[in-house]
């Protein structure tokens, strides 16, 4: 019999029903709701009387609720996708099929990553098409303060939507590497968070480590350094609101060190995942 | 391997035994104990047993879904944990559930391209096997609304869409009412007929004797019986004979026609119809569908 | 190729050590991943950091409270500056002179990026606070000139320092030197310290062209005329023809060649108009 050899085709078809599901599901409905009060939010801050910086406060507002709804929603949605597939006993039949373990989870991933994609990609549409419209309406109002003409660099606001889909590219991994081992959706979820904020704060523990202390403190300190990737790299995308430009070199840098961690955490998950009993 | 493939058997359990380790502090629970079988290519296979008997734990293993604690499965001389193993399979799980967002046909066509259709081929063959399922009204509507019994046959297309040559059936007509029974038994020979070996498992131990060539019987994980059907239950020896009523004097008469060629008249009973026949019989699909009908 | 069998009791084990296997590949190969990644992050990691003191946990957190600490360690310090900008506003409208500083350090630690905070922090403290201090001390008509000329240069050198604390984030920054020059101008009163500042200014990348003029205007009224012209005359020719400024360069230095009665013959000659293709990459703007 031919050797079943490992298959992009597969990957994609379950990375394709993943999204489906998610959007059959109506995961995308609350995308509505952030939506309402992004541009809610825009209204309001009319008031403070800000001039040419109420647009730094707008972008801010808008990454920051990108940041932290992309990733309650990359959460819960990898952790309901995936559990989905084990509770409903769907997973039995998928991999009664000729289909590598691999396959599967890697099409699970890159169904979230997908699903993902989408509330990066519409949330930042929506931010820029904000911004635009509310700095023509001040360059119309207070022209003397935009001497230089738009100050808005759709590109850098573009590459600010790229970054935040980065780190949730990880987040998403890593919960992934969670689910493959664990037995039930919440544990899954609840870890999830932890990860989130132990991801945000290793760096703590690395200066830590630098700064000594006990030797097993030091120790343990430089191990969840190594651990968990530092999500603080992937916040210069608020330097946009600042209006720095984003530099690409940078953002080149922390592609591949993103990109380094899905790998490494979806390599694992899927080892963990390879002899899981369904 | 062999080179003859009739020779090999669809599948081969050697020594298989499972242990769960259940509760916090490892206990085991053996659910398939010391299980030989061999499922010869070309039958209708019967794994019969009550609840918890490790049926449906024996087919988990067969499809690679379990690794078993020690033994091993071959399935046409493949050894069970491969991939490759899984090419020639279909598989209908227990109660099934599948992706409730997808209609009926996206189902069908979802797992038709994971088994590599491809191409022009997947739509119509899509369609076939919905037909042959008798689903094709229902194709269009979102598996999340089917009965069980839709479940049970959209399954069944499932199973079939890439024209495996081993197909494992676990609890088929579980949870179905008489006639979607029997519309799968119904299939079930058909698939014989095209020469498919068919695993089936059920707790109703009489329910698929009618369709079975051989059966096995499980009992806590162990085997009890195995054998071909007619050799287990059919009396060679004996026949039973159903004539209209005969009265005293034609019993006597039959007695003692049956005494001249040195036979005895063993037992005169009134036949009960079974209750799912007479409800096959009113709801007038019974006939040609089941198996009994005809003979 | 078949198992053979296995003890139960041998099962178990073996399931105790895949688990076991499990962990240990899970965590070492995570490790490992952060190890092998740390070139790719480390410089990155230096560059952020310097640019971003507030990551130095500390200093903003106690000050502020664990709402602020939070939303820093969740990575939203953008947010949190602007949340705490808007604190500021709705205190300052309350003219609260201590509670407006505290705000205004806080903000500018947690996020000393925008230049928005330290521009508008820096007029903050150099008018609005003067203004109150004078208000509260009783009002511009109970108070001499002398008193309130001390007050406004108090109030003008702690916007200086604050200014100067957001060049070290902002080195290079034109707009920085340009307030500096406004403060020491309109508050200082120190006409010599401003056309320095102005000068500097200039010499920033993108800086706009009237810090220059500004500059020569400083120094033709602090009667520095003849370095005024040359000033003006090196400047012309640097900037884009057919710009209003630049128009403007060109009469300025006439003036002065007048008030300086230079000779006809030394009057500064603008050199023969460049094709514009090519004067914008060539001249500053
Ligand atoms: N994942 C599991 N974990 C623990 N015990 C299990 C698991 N799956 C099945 N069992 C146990 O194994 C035994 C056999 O189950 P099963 O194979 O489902 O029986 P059947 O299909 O014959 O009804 C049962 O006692 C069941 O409780
Ligand atoms: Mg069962």
């Amino acid at each position: 019999m031919s050797r079943v050899h490992f298959s992009l085709i597969r990957v994609l078809l379950i990375a394709r029903n993943t999204l489906l599901e998610a959007s059959r599901q109506k995961l995308f409905s609350f995308l509505l709701l952030l939506a309402l009060g992004l541009v809610g939010g825009a209204q309001s801050f009319r008031e403070f009387n800000f001039g040419a910086s109420e647009l730094k406060f707008l972008a801010d507002l808008g990454y920051g609720a990108m940041a932290f709804f992309g990733a309650a929603l990359t959460i819960t949605a990898t952790a309901q996708l995936f559990f989905s597939e084990i509770e409903n006993r769907t997973a039995l039949t998928l991999l009664a099929k000729p289909v590598w373990r691999a396959e599967f989870m890697l099409g699970k991933y890159l169904g979230v990553v997908a699903v993902t994609a989408v509330f990066c990609a519409l949330m930042t549409v929506l931010l820029v098409a904000v911004l635009w419209s509310r700095e023509s309406a001040l360059l119309r109002d207070i022209p003397d303060s935009f001497t230089q003409g738009r100050t808005l660099r759709i590109a850098d606001l573009l590459l600010a939507g790229y970054l935040q889909w980065l780190k949730l590219t990880v987040l998403a991994a890593f919960t992934l590497l969670v689910a493959s081992f664990s037995r039930t959706q919440l544990f899954t979820v609840v870890t999830g968070f932890f990860v989130l904020v132990i991801c945000h704060l290793q760096y703590l523990a690395r200066d830590a480590y630098a700064q000594g202390g006990s030797t097993f403190a030091q120790v343990a300190a430089g191990f969840v350094g190594l651990l968990f990737p530092n999500f603080q790299l992937f916040n210069f995308a608020d330097d946009v609101g600042a209006g720095i430009p984003v530099a690409w070199d940078r953002v080149a840098r922390v592609s591949v060190y993103a990109l380094g961690h899905v790998a490494a955490a979806c390599g694992l998950a899927v080892f963990s995942f390879r002899k899981r009993e369904i | 391997m062999s080179t003859v493939a009739s020779a090999v058997p669809a599948i081969e359990l050697r020594g298989l035994i499972k242990d769960f380790s259940v509760g916090l502090r490892g206990v085991k629970l053996r659910a398939v104990d010391d299980l030989s079988l061999r499922v010869p290519a070309g039958q209708v296979f019967g794994l019969l047993g009550p609840n918890g008997s490790g049926k449906s734990t024996t087919i988990k293993i067969i499809l690679g879904l379990l690794e078993p604690t020690a033994g091993g499965c071959r399935v046409f001389g493949l050894p069970s944990t491969q991939v490759e193993a899984r090419v020639d399979v279909g598989y209908l799980p227990e109660s099934p559930y599948f992706y409730r967002h997808l209609s009926g046909r996206e189902l069908v066509r979802f797992y038709a391209r994971i088994c590599g259709l491809g191409g022009a081929k997947v739509a119509p063959r899509v369609a076939e096997v919905i037909d042959w399922v008798g689903l094709t009204e229902a194709a269009d509507r979102l598996v999340g609304t089917y009965s069980k019994g839709m479940l049970q046959r959209i399954g069944l297309a499932q199973a079939l869409v890439h024209d495996p040559r081993l197909v494992i059936l676990d609890e088929p007509t579980s949870g179905v009412d008489p006639v979607g029974a029997a519309a799968i038994s119904e299939l079930i020979l058909q698939l014989k007929a095209q020469g498919k070996t068919v695993l089936i498992t059920s707790h109703l131990l009489t329910q698929i004797e009618e369709i079975c060539d051989r059966v096995a019987i499980l009992d806590r994980g162990r085997l009890i019986l195995e054998g071909a059907v007619c050799d287990l239950v059919g009396r060679a020896e004996r026949q039973a004979l159903i004539v209209e009523k005969l009265s005293p004097s034609e019993l006597q008469e039959l007695r003692g026609w049956l005494g001249l060629r040195g036979r005895t008249l063993e037992a005169v009973t009134a036949p009960r119809a079974r209750l799912d026949q007479i409800f096959l019989e009113r709801v007038g699909r019974g006939e040609a569908k089941n198996p009994e009908g005809g003979g | 190729m078949w198992r053979r069998h296995a003890g139960s009791r041998s099962s178990v084990f073996a399931n105790v050590k895949s688990r076991l296997l499990a962990i240990f590949v899970t965590l070492g190969g995570l490790a490992l991943t952060g190890a092998g990644l740390r070139w790719m992050e480390a410089p990155l990691w230096a560059a952020l950091r310097a640019e971003q003191p507030a990551l130095r946990l500390g200093s903003a957190g106690a000050a502020a409270g664990q709402g602020v600490t939070l939303g820093l360690l969740g990575g939203f310090r953008a947010i949190v500056a602007d949340f705490t900008w808007l604190r500021l506003h709705v205190i300052w409208e309350q003219r609260d002179l201590a509670a407006t500083d505290t705000l205004l350090r806080l903000v500018t630690t947690i996020d000393p990026r925008p230049l928005y905070f330290w521009v508008n922090g820096a007029r903050i403290i150099a008018f609005d606070m003067t203004a109150w201090r004078i208000a509260e001390a009783g009002g511009h008509e109970v108070l001499p000139a002398v008193q309130r000329d001390r007050l406004g240069a108090e109030q003008a050198r702690l916007a200086i320092r604050l200014l100067e604390e957001a060049m070290t984030f902002h080195p290079g920054n034109a707009a920085l030197w340009i307030e500096r020059a406004n403060i020491e101008l309109n508050r200082l009163r120190d006409g010599e310290a401003a056309a320095e500042s102005y000068r500097k200014a200039w010499e920033q990348p993108g800086a706009p062209t009237y810090a220059a003029r500004l500059h020569a205007e400083l120094l033709r009224r602090l009667g520095r005329k003849a370095e005024a012209l040359v000033w003006l005359t090196r400047l012309h020719p640097q900037l884009p023809p057919e710009e209003e400024g630049t128009e403007l360069v060109l009469s300025r230095i006439r003036d002065l060649e007048r008030e300086l009665a230079v000779p006809v013959m030394q009057t500064y000659r603008p050199a023969a108009s460049v094709p514009p293709g090519r004067s914008a990459g060539e001249s500053r703007k």
